[in-house]
């Protein structure tokens, strides 16, 4: 009989084991349950780093909203040699409706929306009325200027329809944190509200934002960008007031040399730029503006080439040909590059100084008026013996203007852009051709079961 | 949960002892009047049991409630008789394919005879003179229902492993594996698109039996991790008896399998040239402006594909030590294995170290470890779809030298990165494993029928992965490159279980309750360095930039209580069920334990009166079981609402990263099974015959979200699946004189898969062409149809909405045109013995099972770009009138370029898998150099492959892709031919 009390330990260690189930409760290391994700100050901020990390990815200011405006228009200018198909049938102008860049800008800039409008919603939970002031700021110019930079691509130029009726983007002001919210089927609003909602968000944000906010969006980020969109409108009157209030702060001015913008970081001239180093970039080896623009030994697949007219097109001495153009040595070397963008861990500038100038002299001259300054002399703040080896025009006309312009921006985000608001064809297609507009991504027509509607044309 | 326990123990508590009685005996082999050591004395209806020792003497209490004891020995006709003091027992040798044999079953072994569920067993002696470098491989042509694809002639690379076919879409589609009782890792630890495979750590040396749980019945025990079938490695271990060393030395060679055949210099030449004519280019300018030489005009020929492998070597060397006494047995082994690759820079080499021990204290506790400690360095190839994966030298022009002619270093100036860069100098990738699966058991037989037995073990792996590229390589450029990172998997398995046993004449019930816990963490770490003062400096310390770093954690648990009956009735009545109960950390708070209950029954018809005295049918038995088992590899935290990190401008931030559904569950599975198992003439001939259907529910599927709300997609169980087959095994013991004797196996499956339920069809993505679709098999091809050339002018044609031709892509439709999943494979083991010679021989096949050369779009495309083409485009189309499945060649323009069933072929293939030809030297020989025995062998394994297809090697999966893109084969390397010689030497 004595060995049942053989049992006796074998049936507590069994036991001991049924006891706790709370054992199956794992919480994770690397990411954090979104009951608890937003707690304070900290944690509030946190949301809208993570914004800025979305936004400095290869979908968004990493690489396409710099690249692709110059790809669509590439016509005369230069040329996708690369082997992704997504680039290549942008520059071609026959998107697929599953495109990948297509698809990826659009699901990440509404990603980062996202974490702009959960911040919204838990305003209440950051103590600090500065930081929440700031952060609030933040949420709005990010909310806006994605919005812009989707309705651009997204939807027909403003003034394409009478009362701009054409389908812009899907408004999205509320945050997704659950399930029910992520299957929500929202209709694409006009192109007409989306800039309604644009520029409100970007006054609400100037009205918060701080003047220097260090690498982060202030409050002329917020101006530059409602800058930007009065122009895209073909509103000069503000285009040009809110490039004014800019220039006029007094806090940016050129730098000396063309290059040093975009070799050195946050210089004098940049007023707002994508924060980049060697560990946090857009990407090495298939993402990123250098990768997709060098062709140095080891850098950059050397996809984007330029054509040799368009370099030869800067006037003869210009610094600007020489420091932004050479001679390839790397993949496909022996063709011409634009050195704007050579190194991986470079940042990149989304609004400098020089827009605003240009801005304001397009403005003026258009308007007829000389606020802040003479056409002449913003002109002569791009465009002067020092700074680019040529002397300046005294009495630029438009053309002068539009062709600074062309020349300074260059493969920076604008080109077609710029085309469409001008009304300006590039090679075939004129500026309101249903094939610069990129298609929706047929996921989300699928998701929403069509309640988010095709772009016409595909 | 509690009271089910405690009605257990109480029906345990409830049993009377009695007192016992000492019996003791003897076990002879009726032929030859010697003792037979190590046969099992069992007491039958109970746990009780005994080994016969050197003399085959042994001894054994047994309570006087018990009255038969079976005796059996390996080789032998087993007895069952009555109980007496002094036993002396006579056994004479079997004859037949052994219908005894013991199974390894989940927490428990079962003799074959009363198994009422569908369980396949590769037994050690099946493989063990043949070189596999990962056990396996083993099961190959030899386990029925179990599909196996090497996938690739990489080594130490992820097999496909496919019990009862496909029964996942994105959860694991891999058997779940338990080694000696622990589960352990099978899934990829490596930071590479390219799975490695842990289990090549193992020595397949050390390796007793595989047994493939693939039914419910069988395999429900293990619950939500059984899902994709259940593989049970058993170690050998110790016997009673004399000590025996055993050593074997083994040397082989290898070649791949077959070398596709490239464009020479003058081939390529005219086929660009006419290419470029006919285009309206110049050739030889077209040819510098794209690769920036002038090589067209030079006089080289290359043969770049020919550059990417190598002739590799096979190195084994292995040692053992085994013996014990009635108390304590033991198994010491070592062994080192060194393979060379065919594909140049590939190597594996392994290490092992092995204790299997087993200690009685006295007649209740039973104490015993096994320990296992491996080193493995997989020295790895870049992943098919690198630039510097060698295979992709074969799209090389052969214009261009391997060589510079200045400075006679390996030319950098080619058309695509010349990878034989990447294995010069200083460069390499190394993944360095360190393993140990061990564990440690106490057993204690608390009453005669009524054992506990509590199992702890651990799987515990490290990797530490070392990549190094030069400035001269591609992704090394300009300052030379570094990654090393470190990946350490721990998992902790404790298992209690209580295990019980009654029976008579009539009947015999047994009885296992178990309660289970699992833990398992798994970390990383890695850091990539840039800029190094010269190549000579390869570690991070030298690197000027850290341009990356990061570690990272997960975890999971799980803790289950199980439950297991089985009963007999007069031999031939059998009927069993087993109930689990998972819980786990995976699993959302919603539903956090899955319920997984099987049951089954058998009839052992041969038993009947009206069979038991025929000659023809010796042995009938029809089973059947039904059950459902789970698949719980849906990812550690897919039920949660997560933030994750991102940082911007060295701050770090959160992002709103993943939508949870909070009601979450593993996928479950369903599965029946009929079959029956006979023998015929005296078992002479004898099989198996089995039909199962396993329909899959729940199946995690990523449901597409309107991506404007923040979130892409949700994880949410809503596909459906389902999988039929027969499978069918045959045994013949054709010739047994005393000299010559030849047995033969041969087995058949299929399986047919068919999804039923999905959100929406997958199409196939980019240039594959994999998609799920409501009604279709797992994978189906599905694109535009090639339809050949046009006669008239060359241009190729596809297929029309009407089904008529066309050479316009666009109007072409998209329409099914291949399946991946093979319509049947098998295997045929033959295995021939004459005197001191023994041979075996095994054929494997499949038939069916299409394959997409994805490379084709490069390398068959009649010249479109410069990559070099297949032999077979020079067929290409001249003139008009010709009649010819190449279409016309026009550089750059794209005739018959695009996506489609171009590139689909046959994959069926029947492989000459494996010849062993064994020579045991007559024992008055061996004896003199004090060998018990000495055994020299020849082995081949993959010498000969018929097949259709024309790529490398029928036998592929290239694994970058995904596993909905089946069969695809992207530039992947062959499988190894390999002839081996070798000696092993019993002292």
């Amino acid at each position: 009989m004595k060995k049942y009390i053989y049992i006796l330990p074998f049936l507590l260690m069994l036991f001991m084991q049924i006891g706790c189930t709370k054992i199956l409760d794992i919480t994770p290391e690397q990411s954090i349950d979104a009951e608890t994700a937003i707690e304070n100050d900290q944690d509030a901020e946190a949301l809208i780093v993570g914004a800025y990390s979305i936004m400095g990815g290869g979908a968004l200011y990493g690489t396409n909203l710099l690249m692709i405006p110059d790809l669509l228009a590439s016509e005369d200018v230069c040329s996708w040699r690369g082997t992704f198909k997504s680039y290549d049938e942008i520059a071609s102008k026959s998107m697929a409706v599953d495109n990948a860049d297509v698809e990826r800008t659009w699901t990440n800039a509404y990603s980062a929306i996202n974490n702009a409008n959960i911040l919204l919603a838990n305003l209440d939970k950051i103590k600090d009325a500065d930081t929440k002031n700031t952060l609030s700021g933040e949420a709005y110019f990010i909310r806006a200027i994605l919005h812009f930079e989707l309705v651009r691509l997204y939807g027909l130029q403003w003034g394409a329809q009478a009362g701009n009726t054409q389908a812009g983007i899907v408004l999205k002001v509320t945050p997704t944190i659950n399930e029910a919210q992520a299957f929500l089927k929202t209709p694409r609003s006009s192109v007409k509200e989306v800039y309604t909602l644009v520029i409100n968000d970007l006054k609400q944000a100037i009205s918060q934002l701080p003047e220097d906010n260090g690498t982060r969006a202030d409050k002329y980020t917020a101006q530059a960008f409602l800058s930007r969109v009065y122009m895209q409108q073909g509103d000069y009157v503000n285009a040009r007031d809110a490039a004014n209030t800019i220039i006029e702060s007094g806090k940016y001015k050129m730098n000396a040399s063309v290059s040093a913008v975009f070799s050195n970081k946050n210089t004098d001239e940049s007023i707002w730029e994508i924060q980049q180093n060697d560990q946090n970039n857009a990407g090495e080896s298939n993402d990123g503006m250098a990768t997709f623009f060098a062709s140095l030994d080891g850098i950059g697949r050397a996809d984007v080439r330029m054509n040799l007219d368009f370099v030869d097109s800067y006037e003869t001495g210009d610094y600007r040909k020489s420091s932004w153009y050479y001679i390839g040595t790397g993949r496909r070397s022996g063709n011409t590059y634009c050195s704007k963008w050579i190194s991986f861990s470079q940042n990149l500038p989304v609004v400098r100084i020089a827009e605003m100038y240009l801005n304001r002299a397009e403005c003026n001259l258009r308007l007829g008026t000389t606020v802040g300054d003479t056409p002449a002399n913003d002109l002569e703040k791009i465009r002067n013996v020092v700074r680019v080896g040529l002397s300046p025009i005294s009495n630029p006309t438009i053309n002068d203007v539009m062709n600074e312009r062309f020349h300074e921006l260059a493969f920076e985000g604008l080109r077609i852009h710029d085309f469409r608001r001008l009304k300006m064809a590039t090679g075939d297609y004129v500026w309101n051709d249903n094939h610069l507009v990129f298609p929706i991504p047929q996921r989300d027509i699928n998701a929403s079961e069509k309640v988010i509607t095709q772009n016409p044309g595909y | 949960m509690k009271n089910v326990l405690l009605l257990c123990f109480g029906t345990i508590f409830s049993i009377t002892l009695y007192a016992q009685k000492n019996v003791k005996g003897t076990v002879t082999s009726v032929e030859s009047k010697l003792p037979i050591s190590g046969a099992s004395i069992s007491v039958k209806g109970s746990n009780l049991g005994a080994v016969s020792d050197e003399k085959g003497l042994f001894q054994l209490n047994v309570p006087q409630n018990y009255s038969k004891i079976t005796i059996s020995a390996v080789g032998y006709v087993s007895q069952e008789l009555m109980i007496s003091d002094q036993m002396n027992v006579a056994l004479e040798t079997s004859k037949s394919i052994n219908l005894d044999e013991v199974l390894v079953v989940g927490y428990g072994t079962k003799s074959k005879k009363d198994v009422t569920s569908s369980i396949s067993r590769v037994a050690a002696k099946d493989f063990q003179e043949q070189p596999v470098s990962t056990f396996e491989q083993a099961l190959q042509g030899r386990s029925s229902g179990v599909f196996i694809n090497a996938g690739s002639g990489k080594l130490g690379q992820g097999l496909k492993i496919r019990v009862r076919g496909i029964s996942s879409i994105s959860a694991n589609q891999q058997p779940f594996v338990v080694i000696d009782g622990v589960p352990v890792v099978s899934q990829s630890l490596s930071s590479s698109s390219e799975p490695d495979n842990p289990l090549a750590t193992l020595n397949p040396d050390d390796i007793e039996s595989i047994e493939v749980l693939k039914d419910a019945s069988s395999s429900a025990i293990y619950g939500a991790r059984a899902s994709n079938g259940v593989l049970l490695v058993t170690t050998k271990s110790g016997k009673k008896g004399k000590t025996k060393v055993n050593a074997g030395v083994s040397h082989g060679w290898t070649t791949p399998t077959h070398y596709q055949e490239f464009l020479n210099a003058a081939q390529y030449k005219e086929l660009f040239t006419e290419a470029a004519k006919n285009a309206d280019w110049d050739a030889a300018e077209e040819f510098e402006y794209e690769t920036g030489t002038t090589d067209w005009n030079e006089n080289y020929n290359t043969n770049w594909s020919r550059a990417a492998f190598q002739n590799g070597y096979v190195k084994q060397y292995t040692a053992s030590l085994t013996g014990g006494d009635a108390k304590t047995r033991f198994l010491f082994s070592g062994s080192y294995n060194d393979q060379k690759g065919i594909i140049i820079g590939n190597r594996l080499a392994r290490a092992t170290g092995r204790l299997n021990f087993e200690h009685s204290i006295n007649e209740i506790f039973k104490v015993g470890a096994n320990l296992s400690l491996n080193q493995t360095n997989n020295y790895r190839v870049s992943s098919d779809n690198a630039f510097s994966n060698p295979v992709q030298l074969n799209a090389l022009p052969p214009l261009q030298p391997m060589y510079d002619k200045d400075d006679g270093l390996l030319n950098r100036n080619t058309l695509y990165y010349n990878s034989l860069i990447e294995v010069e100098g200083n460069n390499r990738n190394i993944n360095k494993i360190y393993r140990t699966i061990s564990s440690g058991f106490i057993e204690a037989n608390i009453l005669s029928n009524l054992k506990f037995r509590s199992q702890n073990g651990i799987d515990w792996t490290n990797l530490q992965e070392t990549n190094f590229l030069g400035r001269r390589t591609e992704d090394g450029a300009p300052g030379g490159y570094s990654y090393e990172g470190q990946t350490t998997s721990a998992i902790f398995t404790s298992t209690n279980t209580l295990s019980w046993l009654k029976g008579n004449d009539n009947y015999t019930v047994d009885a296992l309750a178990g309660i289970e816990y699992q833990n398992g963490k798994m970390t990383g770490m890695d850091v990539t360095g840039r800029a190094f003062p010269s190549d000579k400096f390869t570690r991070i310390a030298s690197a000027a930039i850290i341009s990356g770093g990061s570690s990272s954690s997960t975890q999971y648990r799980f803790l289950s209580y199980f439950l297991r009956s089985n009963l007999k009735l007069f031999d031939k009545y059998l009927i069993g069920a087993s109930v689990r109960a998972d819980g786990s950390s995976r699993f959302s708070k919603n539903k956090p334990y899955g319920i997984f209950p099987a049951v089954s029954a058998g009839w052992i018809i041969s038993e009947e009166k009206f069979l038991q005295n025929s000659n023809a049918i010796s042995f009938l038995k029809l089973r059947s079981s039904f059950g459902r088992t789970g698949n719980a590899e849906i990812g550690n935290f897919s039920s949660l609402t997560l933030f994750s990190s991102g940082s911007y401008a060295n701050v770090a931030g959160i992002i709103a990263s993943q939508i949870g559904d909070p009601n979450l569950s593993w996928e479950k599975t369903d599965q029946f099974d009929i079959g029956l198992d006979f023998g015929f003439a005296k078992n002479r001939i004898s099989g198996e015959i089995d039909y199962f259907f396993k329909n899959t529910k729940d199946l995690l599927l990523n449901v597409p979200l309107p991506s404007v709300n923040g979130f892409t997609s949700i994880t949410k169980n809503i596909g459906d699946m389902e999988n039929k087959g027969i499978e069918f095994v045959l045994n013949a013991d054709i010739i047994r004189n005393t000299n010559f004797k030849w047995t033969s196996s041969f087995n058949i499956s299929t399986y047919r898969n068919k999804v039923t339920r999905l959100v929406a069809p997958v199409l196939p993505t980019g240039r594959n062409l994999g998609r799920l679709a409501v009604g279709a098999p797992f994978g189906q091809f599905y694109t535009k149809k090639y339809m050949g050339v046009d006669p008239a002018n060359g241009d190729a044609l596809y297929m029309a909405a009407d089904g008529s031709k066309t050479n316009d892509y666009a109007a072409a439709v998209d329409t099914v045109v291949g399946n991946p999943n093979p319509d049947y494979f098998g295997g045929w083991n033959n295995k021939f013995s004459y005197k001191g010679f023994e041979l075996n021989l095994l054929f494997q096949f499949v038939k069916g099972g299409d394959i997409y050369n994805l490379a084709g779009i490069f390398q068959s495309v009649n010249g479109d770009y410069f990559d070099n083409q297949t032999v077979d485009q020079m067929r290409y189309w001249k003139k008009p009138g010709d009649i010819t499945d190449i279409p016309q060649p026009r550089l750059y323009d794209g005739n018959g370029t695009s996506k489609s069933s171009r590139w689909v072929q046959d994959g069926s293939y029947l492989r000459f898998k494996s010849i062993t030809l064994n020579y045991n030297l007559p024992k008055s020989i061996s004896k003199k150099i004090g060998a018990e025995n000495v055994k020299l062998f020849v082995s081949g394994q993959n010498l000969l492959t018929s097949t259709k297809y024309t790529g490398y090697d029928p036998e592929v999966n290239t694994q970058f892709i995904g596993s909905v893109n089946l069969n695809h084969d992207f530039y992947t390397p062959p499988l190894a031919k390999t002839f081996l010689i070798g000696i092993n030497i019993d002292l």
